[in-house]
């Protein structure tokens, strides 16, 4: 089973707090327009360490 | 990019990687980026093969979005855990025997600046704490006592990560490895203590849990490097492989010893204190 992470549109305020959290590069992008993240799952290994550092539970593994 | 150091040739737009296209239309060189503009550039580091939650990779990650002058770093960096990155990062970067990389940092620094007079090329060592703090420490340390013009950086894990868990210098007391099954019997290497007493003009110790100010660091350190003396950052970077715990605990292990004996901290010279006010009077 492959688990790689989601982003919850509505919970996500964009304070960019899973950016500086994540060990792999250009996975989690910030989209300036609507001011929330924007996740690449082809390069997600899925480790989780977002989703214990978001403190909006916006991010969830699956 | 701004001032189109880096171009594709027109003949070959259409196949080349998508990786590559986006460091030319929205990459890291010639734009004043840093650690708190992540997520909105393509950053230098790629795919590495480095494990799920590596405090490595992360702490890499942030290094190498606060180069302040990536297009004219060269980064020299040794075996273990720490190179595993070096391909897939959009830099210059040699990797030297087990221990030396000081020594050939100090040498590709004096050729560049006689190369190159009228640039400014920084050299960055990028080591884990086997190469830096045990087997190279001779090397290391005879380069902050020779005043070279380079920054260290340690990504220190407190294992040998790369060969199955072996103790290291940079070890806890006590702690119970893989290959060290009766606990370590002497105590960490305080290095930033040495670092300091051996000559080197700002050291710091980094905790990757304060983004912001480890890229605040990473840049004034390798500014510093240019023009005052060596310096030297010690980064902590957890090991879930050999320390066992889960990938997604790596941030908790990260604030635990924040609180105890590893949070961010300076020793800063009266002449970096200087350059420090100098920097924060320009912006």
């Amino acid at each position: 089973m492959y688990f790689v992470v989601k982003v919850d549109k509505e919970k996500c305020t964009g304070c960019k707090i899973c950016i500086y959290a994540c060990p792999e590069p250009n996975v989690i992008t910030f989209l300036k327009d609507d001011k929330k993240v924007k996740i690449n799952g082809m390069k997600c290994k899925g480790c989780g360490l977002c989703v214990s550092a978001c403190p909006f539970k916006a991010l969830e593994l699956k | 990019m701004k001032d189109g150091k880096l171009k594709i040739v027109p003949v070959f737009e259409d196949i080349m990687p998508q990786e590559y296209i986006d460091l030319v239309n929205n990459g890291l060189f010639g734009e004043d980026y840093g650690v708190e503009d992540l997520g909105s550039f393509k950053e230098l580091l790629e795919e590495h093969p480095l494990c799920a939650g590596c405090g490595l990779a992360l702490a890499k990650r942030l290094i190498a979005a606060s180069f302040p002058n990536p297009e004219d770093t060269i980064v020299v960096g040794t075996t273990g855990c720490s190179s595993l990155s070096f391909t897939q990062m959009a830099l210059h970067n040699i990797h030297s025997i087990f221990g030396n990389q000081n020594a050939v940092a100090s040498g590709l620094k004096r050729a560049l600046k006689i190369r190159f007079p009228e640039k400014t090329k920084d050299v960055v060592v990028i080591g884990g704490d086997g190469g830096l703090g045990d087997i190279g420490l001779g090397m290391v340390m005879h380069s902050w006592f020779r005043g070279e013009n380079f920054a260290t950086i340690m990504l220190d894990n407190e294992a040998y990560a790369n060969t199955g868990g072996q103790e290291s210098g940079m070890s806890t007391l006590g702690k119970v490895l893989n290959m060290a099954p009766t606990g370590k019997k002497f105590p960490k290497l305080s290095l930033p203590q040495i670092a300091y007493e051996s000559g080197c003009v700002y050291t710091a110790l980094v905790n990757p849990a304060d983004a912001k100010k480890l890229g605040k660091i990473v840049k004034n350190a390798i500014l510093m490097a240019r023009e005052l003396g060596p310096t030297y950052v010690q980064i902590y970077c957890p090991c879930p492989t050999n320390f066992k715990f889960k990938p997604e605990e790596t941030l908790d292990k990260l604030k635990e010893r924040r609180k105890t004996d590893y949070k961010t901290q300076e020793f800063i010279s009266p002449e970096a204190k200087q350059f420090i006010e100098r920097l924060e009077g320009e912006k």
